[in-house]
């Protein structure tokens, strides 16, 4: 570049992978909510060092069977959202449409799971610390799951109606990669809940 | 110069201008207030809105000294005087230092990287309405009576449903964390345009040093505000639904909290502090008139202390009765972050001593940093030994030395970088003889006021009392300091003549009146709206001494839309173009109903769902396609 302007005349516009500004963005927006995600499960540790008997006496240890099959549900659901992304890539509309709405179903199924093992609980945020620290992160994390469906909801209308395709996906891939980390923080949270207290 | 708008229409230049005026201009009056999202646009009002943030805090500590100048005065009651202090270290800490810092980050940064805008602006414009509403909303609570009043960190049991059963506590815990949604938004647009919107040819290890200094401190919000929000929601919620979060018989108890606070609250210190180091480094070089001395030094001492920054909370701890290998840990932490800070002095004193100072305000304002900092840094060496803490523990020796380190080491930089950059806000010059004044008030007054606090804090004076009885040894000492405030407000109130009056009659500035080094003084002052009619490319460390030739720009980025060029995150080589957004209201709505969701929250949990299905739908407006996008995607950029 010795005695030359430097002409972008030629250069392209990004819509999509990790060269482009909103890629940087979706990471940074992650690794705030890991700090968020993060904050609650040192809190939760915090807490249970500060206590002889966790749960508190009179609070059964919580059951596994219900927890551990949404738990497969939701970490299933990747697949068939991974499966419309890149579907989007090869102009396979088909895909991105199907493989949202599996995703979206697989979503509320984990959302319904989690609503009837809560509505058989004994104790409340109220009832004691264990209480706070377990529906607050139970609660924070089903709200991300929530979110998911509405944002693939509009995702999905737009997909139908034809809006996407191989060089229009930026929606899409920053959609993916949100809801794969919202599927993966659901894991250490899987077993701070469930596993945690039987094991320290 | 001639007026774009004037111009013969045959020339194309002048056409080109007069299109990339049309496509960048903001919307004015009355609704187009709440349109603009172009950086510079949004980087002033963070500044202006802060300084009137800062005036009215600072008032509040004018009459706090009042009401100490004698013992037993009646001036202020002590409820008034509980939520004064509050206010003061509330509005100090979370709506002038963090919001005037990111308001210089944001003007600055993208003028100093050679790019026309920050990437994602409507986002930028929404991070700014978030502070305005939160802060606004904060003082409509005091306006009526409904201030916080359990000091700026809030602890519980004192800060919870038992103790505090009005609303007070409730527009601290759920005011914050709404405020922290402004600053981890901002953080992340100056991350992402600091990594891909240099100019061709500004490789990370040409990068300036108050851009360092800025991506640095953005990095920490990113890392420390999200345990404040989550311990504020925390605390909101054992207010209003009832949860055991910090209840004293719980598992979590008052010091959880205090965990989570002070693992923000003290990275919160350099989020202030890191800035205004940059600025310094800006101000050393230019007019020091030679380079940087140790520029690799600086970089390194920057990160350094942003890591370092993380391993210091629990000294703020230390009477707390915690295990004793943590605490000596964390002493020794707290010691070695002087290590980054000195390291940094040395350089800027070599810098000067090799260079031909020309002393002018903003360099003035950097000597007074020295001074000041290396004070409140001695102290700090001091309460980092927990033995020396336990002593100086809630006295006015802490409120001597956190004023000695906030003002010295980010307030006076940050007066320093306002006579600076003033004449590239304005276009105009600050008047010198008033500048002067203005610091020769400043440094009696601060040292006036918060030197005796030392021997207070030392003698015994706790802070947050509202008043004292005579005999202790604490009458004179406080009255100099109140003698010293006054001084101290006079010192703020010349600059603030010295802005409007220069604002009128100022001396017309040119693009480079300091002859700096960075890009910020390529363009005109006040630059364009379009910031770079050519953005620069650059082939040094201090490319405004680096003999700039003509050809040293970029071509080809289309004035008829708002094309910027993004660059690779190590090298910044050119690899392709970004589309911007222009004016649009849904960042104000979105900070709207982000609102109801925080501030309804303290009357009904209710509010919640109904500001989080609002904000969704407003998202959806938001990012729905326009007209343009539904065409088929660009194949080729020009049309040619």
């Amino acid at each position: 570049m010795n005695g030359e302007p430097v002409d972008v005349r030629r250069l392209s516009v990004y819509h999509f992978g990790n060269q482009g500004p909103l890629y940087w963005g979706i990471l940074g927006v992650l690794a705030i909510e890991s700090v968020v995600f993060g904050s609650l499960i040192a809190s939760y540790l915090y807490m249970r060092m500060g206590e002889v008997q966790w749960p508190p006496p009179g609070t059964a240890e919580p059951k596994l069977l219900l927890p551990t099959i949404y738990t497969a549900i939701l970490l299933a659901s990747s697949i068939p959202v991974y499966w419309g992304d890149s579907g989007i890539e090869r102009n396979d509309a088909r895909a991105l449409r199907w493989g949202m709405l599996i995703g979206i179903a697989m979503a509320l199924g984990f959302l319904a799971l989690k609503a009837i093992e809560y509505s058989d609980i004994d104790y409340f945020w109220n009832s004691h610390a264990y209480g706070s620290i377990v529906w607050a992160i139970s609660g924070f994390h089903a709200l991300h799951v929530l979110s998911l469906v509405l944002k693939t909801i509009v995702i999905d209308i737009l997909a139908w109606r034809g809006y996407f395709n191989a060089e229009r996906r930026l929606g899409v891939t920053i959609n993916g990669i949100y809801w794969h980390f919202v599927v993966v923080v659901w894991i250490p949270l899987y077993f701070l809940i469930y596993w945690s207290p039987r094991m320290l | 110069m001639s007026s774009p708008e004037t111009a013969p229409l045959h020339d194309p230049a002048a056409e080109e201008e007069r299109q990339l005026v049309r496509t960048w201009r903001s919307p004015t009056g009355f609704p187009g207030w709440f349109l603009p999202v172009n950086q510079r646009e949004i980087g002033k009002r963070f500044i202006v809105t802060a300084f009137g943030f800062f005036i009215a805090a600072g008032i509040l500590a004018l009459l706090m000294r009042v009401q100490l100048a004698h013992p037993r005065l009646e001036f202020l009651s002590p409820d008034l005087y509980n939520q004064f202090f509050t206010m003061h270290g509330v509005t100090m800490m979370f709506l002038f230092a963090i919001p005037v810092m990111e308001g210089m980050a944001i003007y600055l940064a993208p003028l100093m990287i050679g790019t026309r805008d920050m990437a994602l602006p409507r986002l930028n414009a929404f991070g700014y309405y978030v502070f305005l509403l939160g802060g606004l909303l904060l003082y409509a609570g005091f306006a009526v009576g409904l201030a916080p009043d359990v000091g700026w960190f809030a602890y519980p049991p004192l800060a919870g449903a038992e103790y505090s059963p009005t609303l007070r506590a409730d527009f601290y815990a759920t005011l914050i964390a709404f405020i922290e949604v402004a600053a981890l938004v901002a953080a992340v647009e100056l991350v992402v345009t600091i990594f891909k919107q240099r100019a061709p040819g500004m490789s990370l290890n040409r990068m300036p040093l108050f851009v360092w200094a800025i991506l640095v401190t953005a990095f920490m919000i990113v890392f420390a505000m999200p345990a404040v929000m989550v311990a504020s929601m925390m605390l909101a919620l054992d207010r209003t639904v009832g949860t055991h979060f910090f209840a004293a018989s719980g598992a979590g108890g008052p010091v959880l909290w205090q965990h989570l606070f002070w693992f923000f609250g003290h990275p919160e210190v350099y989020i202030i502090f890191i800035p205004a180091l940059g600025m310094v480094s800006s101000i050393v070089g230019t007019f020091a008139r030679r380079p940087l001395f140790g520029y690799t030094a600086l970089v390194l001492s920057l990160i350094a202390t942003g890591f370092l920054g993380f391993g210091l909370w629990v000294h703020h701890m230390f009477t707390v009765g915690l295990p004793q290998l943590a605490m000596s840990f964390f002493t020794g932490a707290s010691l070695l972050i002087a290590i980054p800070s000195g390291v940094q002095i040395f350089c800027w004193i070599a810098t000067l001593w090799m260079g031909k100072p020309v002393i002018r305000t903003p360099l003035l304002f950097v000597l007074g940093f020295f001074f000041i900092f290396t004070l409140g840094g001695l102290t700090g060496v001091m309460v980092a030994s927990v033995p020396f803490d336990q002593q100086a523990h809630d006295t006015f020796f802490l409120v001597a030395h956190f004023h000695y380190v906030l003002i010295g080491g980010s307030v006076f930089p940050l007066m320093g970088g306002l006579y600076f950059w003033w004449p590239k806000f304005t276009g105009r010059m600050m008047s010198e003889k008033m500048g002067v004044a203005s610091f020769a008030l400043l440094f009696i007054g601060f040292n006036v006021t918060f030197f005796p606090m030392h021997e207070l804090g030392l003698i015994g004076m706790p802070r947050r009392v509202y008043t004292y009885v005579e005999g202790m040894g604490w009458d004179n000492l406080n009255f100099i300091a109140t003698v010293g405030a006054a001084v101290l407000t006079l010192g703020f109130a010349v600059t603030l003549i010295n802005a409007i009056w220069s604002w009128f009659r100022g001396r017309e500035a040119g693009p480079n009146p300091w002859n700096g080094d960075s890009l910020e003084w390529a363009t005109a002052s006040p630059p364009p709206v379009y910031n770079f009619r050519h953005p620069p490319v650059v082939r040094g460390r201090w490319p405004m001494w680096e003999n700039p030739q003509p050809e040293d720009r970029v071509t080809g980025l289309r004035p008829d839309r708002r094309e910027v060029l993004i660059t690779t995150v190590l090298d910044a080589r050119p690899q392709g173009i970004a589309v911007l957004p222009g004016p649009s209201i849904w960042p104000f709505l979105l900070a709207l109903a982000v609102c109801v969701a925080f501030g309804g929250f303290m009357i009904h949990p209710a509010f919640f769902l109904v500001g989080f299905f609002a904000a969704f739908a407003i998202v959806v407006a938001w990012h729905w396609p326009g007209e343009e996008e539904r065409l088929p995607p660009w194949k080729e950029r020009t049309r040619e």
